[in-house]
Order: C-alpha cells, then structure tokens, then sequence
C-alpha cells in the first residue's frame, strides 16, 4: 500500500478521503494533535481504519479516537457505525474481550488516610481479588446459574449478594444486555470462562487505588460526590475466557459464511456477516450474554475490593460505585445521519460510550452533566474522568477514547529492564505494585503509552467530552 | 527454542520454523503453549485429542491452535508433546500429551485471549517450513 497520508481538518482531526480502488465505502476520520499522529503513523492503525471503510453498510465515517493503536483487523480505538437493515456485524469490531471496562468506585477515605497504609491495602486486595492466572475465581456457580448470569449480568450478582441495588443502576446499560440469548454461547466458552468469574485477568488488566489530584469542572465532580485528595479505585476487567471464545468461535463461523453472503474483505480477522442473518443475529445474541459475564465479573471484584477495604480501614471504610463503562462493545443506537434518524450497530473497539446532558440513558443523578466516562492512563501517570459532549453525539456516534494508547511493543518495552528496579521506582514515586508475574509490571511500564494527558486534550478541545477530574494512582494490582 | 517472539504494538506473535508442515504446527503448539506458562516440567501422562478443519494452511493452523488455547485455558492442561497422526490442508489430527495444570510446577506467562489471522503466514523454506502467528494478550 501507498504511503498513508492523513489531511488536516483542524488542529485535532484529520481525514483520509475514501479510495475507492482500496475498496473503500466511506472516509477514516481520526481525532488527533499533530503530535499524536506523529505516533501514530507509525504502525499499521491507519491502513486498519482504512480497512474498516470497506465493511458493507458502514454508515458515516471510519472513526478513529487519540489513542488508536494497532489492533487485529479493526484498529484498538476504532469506532464504525453499521447499517442495521443492510449492514453487517464484525466480532473483531468488538474484539476477544467483549466488553473489557472500566469501573470506578469512590471511598470515603482520603488519601491521607489511605497513603500510610497503601502496601497492607495493595496486599489485601490482590489476596481477596484473584488475577486468575494461575488461580480460579471465588464465585462458586452452578451451570444452570451462569445462564442467569449471562442473561442478568450484574443484577444477578446484586441479587445474590455481590453488592447493592445501586451497584446494578450505576452501570451502562444497567449492567445487563437484554438480548443476551445464552444459548448462541458455546459450551466451551461456558467451561473456558465459568471458573473465571470474579477474576481480572493479565494483559492491561488492573486494579488502580488512586486519589482525584485535581478537580477541573467542580459541578460534575459533584454530582460524582468526588473531590481532591479523596481516594478513588479503577477496575479495568472484562468478560475474561468467556467473552474470548465467543470472538474466537464466531470469528471462525463467519470466515466459513462470508462467501455465501458474497462478502470479501481486505482482513480475514474482520471476518463479518450480515447484522439480520442467523449468523449476525446469534453472534449479537452470544455478544451480549458475553457483555453481561463482563459486568457480573466487575461486580463480584467491587464485592471482593469492599471486603478487602473493611478488613484493613474497618466497617466504617465504604465504597459507592461511580458507574461503569464498556469499550469493547457494539450496540444498536438511533443517530441522525445527514438529516435523517437511523438505526446504527456502533461498534466501539477499544472506544467509550460519551453521551451528552440530558440523554435518557445516562442514570439520573448524571443526566444534567453528561454520561461519566473513564480513561485509564499507564500504571505510573495518571487517568481522568470525562462526561460526554455533544459533539460525540454529533460526530462520532456518541463515542470517545478509551486509554493512553500503547505507544511500544511488550517484548519492546522489557528490553534490559528489572522488574525489582522498576517496581523500586514507581513506589520512589509513591506507587506501590504488585503483580502475578514480573513481565507484567515490566510490560506495561509508563513509557510503554503514549501521553494520557495529550489524548485527553484531543477529545476536549474536539468537544467529544470534557475534563471533570484528574486521577493519580498509589496501589497498582496486575495480573 | 523451536520459536522466536515477534513485536507487536499492543500484543505478542511468535516464528516458528519446522523441518515438514507437521514438525511446523508441533512446534507453534510449543509456542503458544510456553508463551502461556512454564512449560519446562511437564509431564505426558495424559493424553487430549485435538482436530481441526479449516480452509487452507493458515485457516487451519489458526483453527488448530484455539483448539490448544481451549485446552490450555479452557480445560487446563498443560501440554508438553502433540503427535500428529494425519495433516492435509484442510485437516488435521493430533494426539497431545500433557497433565493437569499446575500453579507451582507450570507457573503462567500470560493469559492468551486468542490466536488470530493479523499478518499470519504458513510458507516454505529452503529448509522446510516457517509460520508466523500473532496473539491477543
């Protein structure tokens, strides 16, 4: 392929037109400074979001957030929007970890209190929350329960003792898919992922104890009841095996069908069929039961992290869920598309859902502010906390970044470095690590992500979303 | 080492080379199955069927190796040595040897999500064979 040469509209977006002879449908919109595009180009996320115009049905743009990054197929930050009726439906447009989130939960604890005590509170929590690498999950459920699970999500979680009503309404969606349909998932994906429940997993999965070090729109932060110097936690988990065999078994079944349905793509591992086929319509049912596996699976970590937080800071030591968001999703929302209102797939592939004020979706104490949304930075600087504009509802089916964006690659990153000496490190910094294994403090070392602060910045000033508060962390739990 | 890793921005991929096309898929199960865990002590005592179809070399060496991933991390089986009995280019047949996993005695890597098509290669080589697999992590 000819050099990938991206036009600046603005100071934060740029355009590649469509190119027909690619096999293009429609144009790559990404939202970028000059300086992020510098990384950027530099690997094959482009030519991916160029691939992603080719999908049939794609309606508007081939989005692309600050933090895109090579993916497999689609780009990690990548957003398009499907036709419904005539479009099709990618698993690799939601990805292997079918909605991989974020929670953030507040303490009423303030960093004071909690600094003193940060290696006691790190160690209990990576006690009482398993990784699950080497260790199984410590919700015990019988077969005929996962079904409940994959149908209730995080209510059945509620329902049966892993946390309160609040939890479940403080999640997007209310932590549960209504069109689950637990028997588009595979037995294998239910004896892969059924132990994990309750695990977090490895990769870039954490559990951050952090503290909000500034606050920047101080009527947002209140209706989140979060203020500076209180301490917060971010748990970054997904939908662990589970969700992973769903991607790996319908990924496979659509390979065998595109021919039929006389589609052929430049990526074999953006493997599609058509959203209203039984192939589209099973993976969207099987999806979503993965999806509610995801937020059951956060619920019972809070479950865990409460019990961990009493154990060292007593009874009195509460936590109060913020909300939780998925980004590794696709869901059928109604946009207007050149005057018109039209019924959409968005899948957001390492992306946020970032409503406005006023959407009935958002939960009511956040309506008048926007839809709280998360954005995990690198285990050494910081994460923020946005709420959605209308500029994501005008220009990027209400959607926005999703992390910092890895900028080198794991075997990159490792390259003649310690663990114990980068571990000294951080907690030199006053962040304290503890990880299953060594490589993945290694791996996911600050210097690995591009600067979480610069994509903030990107997706504010494009009025996609705007700053509420800045995190910085003190306990870091890995898988 | 019968592989070497590959750098991939987000992920992992790994080479593999084999002197014929069923010493190549053995030693990419070998691959995957140490990119996951400690794989120095284990043990053959148990044995796990594993058959895959698939369209062509590279669509079956994918399609094999998630039927490993499924047993490595969906049955949990650490497996040291795969036997392949029959291997055309739509289809293979193996007979793997391992045991149960162990914390202590097969320590995990890394959880491996998936094996995927990203700039996957299955060809020959003056010497035999080589592929090129990249994996979510």
């Amino acid at each position: 392929m000819a050099e990938i040469r991206p036009v600046a509209i603005d100071a934060f977006r740029y355009r590649i037109p469509r190119d027909e002879a690619l096999g293009m449908r429609t144009d790559v919109v990404v939202y970028a400074s000059a300086a992020l595009m510098h990384h950027i180009r530099k690997d094959q996320s482009l030519a991916q979001a160029m691939n992603v115009a080719t999908l049939p049905g794609i309606v508007g743009s081939s989005l692309a957030m600050p933090d895109i990054h090579q993916g497999y197929g689609f780009p990690i930050g990548g957003v398009a929007a499907l036709d419904t009726e005539h479009g099709v439906v990618s698993p690799g447009g939601v990805g292997f970890d079918i909605n991989c989130g974020v929670r953030l939960v507040r303490s009423t604890l303030t960093e004071d209190q909690v600094r003193p005590r940060i290696k006691e509170l790190v160690d209990q929590i990576f006690r009482d929350v398993p990784c699950g690498t080497g260790r199984e999950g410590r919700v015990e459920i019988k077969p005929a329960q996962l079904e409940d699970v994959l149908r209730q999500g995080a209510r059945w979680m509620v329902a049966n003792g892993y946390g309160d009503e609040r939890d479940a309404a403080f999640a997007e969606a209310g932590g549960a898919l209504d069109s689950a349909r637990p028997a588009k998932v595979s037995e294998r994906a239910k004896e892969r992922g059924g132990p994990q429940l309750g695990t977090l997993g490895s990769g870039n999965h954490f559990l951050e104890v952090q503290y909000v070090e500034e606050v920047h729109d101080a009527a947002a932060a209140r209706a989140m009841r979060i203020e500076t110097g209180q301490v917060v936690v971010l748990i970054h988990s997904g939908s662990r095996g589970l969700g992973h065999q769903v991607c790996t078994d319908y990924v496979a079944l659509m390979n065998q069908v595109m021919p039929r349905y006389g589609i052929s793509l430049p990526d074999r591992q953006l493997a599609c069929a058509p959203a209203r086929s039984q192939e589209g319509e099973a993976y969207l049912g099987a999806m979503a039961a993965a999806a509610n596996f995801a937020w059951a699976n956060r619920q019972a970590i809070l479950h865990f992290l409460r019990g961990a937080f009493r154990r060292v800071f007593g009874a009195a030591a509460r936590l109060e869920l913020i909300y939780d968001v998925c980004h590794n999703i696709a869901k059928r929302e109604t946009y207007t598309v050149d005057g018109r209102k039209r019924e959409v797939l968005v899948h957001r592939k390492g992306a946020t859902r970032a409503f406005p004020p006023g959407h009935r979706e958002i939960p009511a104490d956040y309506r008048s502010i926007g839809q709280p949304v998360f954005v995990p930075g690198s285990m050494g600087t910081a994460s923020w906390v946005l709420v959605g504009q209308q500029g994501a509802l005008d220009e990027t089916f209400g959607s926005v970044c999703h992390g910092a964006g890895r900028l080198m690659s794991r075997t990159a990153v490792r390259k003649g470095k310690d663990a114990r000496h980068e571990q000294r490190k951080l907690e030199e910094q006053g962040i304290f690590v503890r990880s299953e294994s060594r490589d993945g403090i290694l791996e996911e070392l600050p210097e690995a992500y591009k600067d979480v602060d610069e994509v903030i910045e990107v997706v504010h000033c494009a009025g996609l979303a705007r700053k509420v508060a800045r995190l910085r962390p003190m306990g870091v739990i890995k898988g | 080492m019968t592989f070497e890793l590959l750098e991939h921005p987000a992920d992992i991929g790994f080479r593999a080379r084999g002197r014929t096309l069923a010493e190549l898929f053995g030693n990419c199960g070998h691959a995957l199955v140490s990119i996951i865990l400690d794989s120095s002590a284990i043990e053959p005592v148990q044995r796990v069927p594993l058959a895959a179809a698939g369209g062509d070399y590279e669509s079956l060496l994918v399609n094999w190796l998630n039927e490993v991933l499924y047993a490595v991390d969906g049955r949990r089986m650490a497996l040291g040595a795969f036997d392949i009995s029959r291997l055309e280019e739509t289809r293979i047949e193996c007979l793997a040897w391992g045991e149960p996993r162990d914390p202590v005695r097969h320590p995990g890597r890394v959880v491996v999500k998936a094996v995927t098509y990203h700039q996957l290669k299955v060809a020959r080589t003056a010497e035999g064979w080589l592929a090129e697999v990249y994996l979510d992590i």
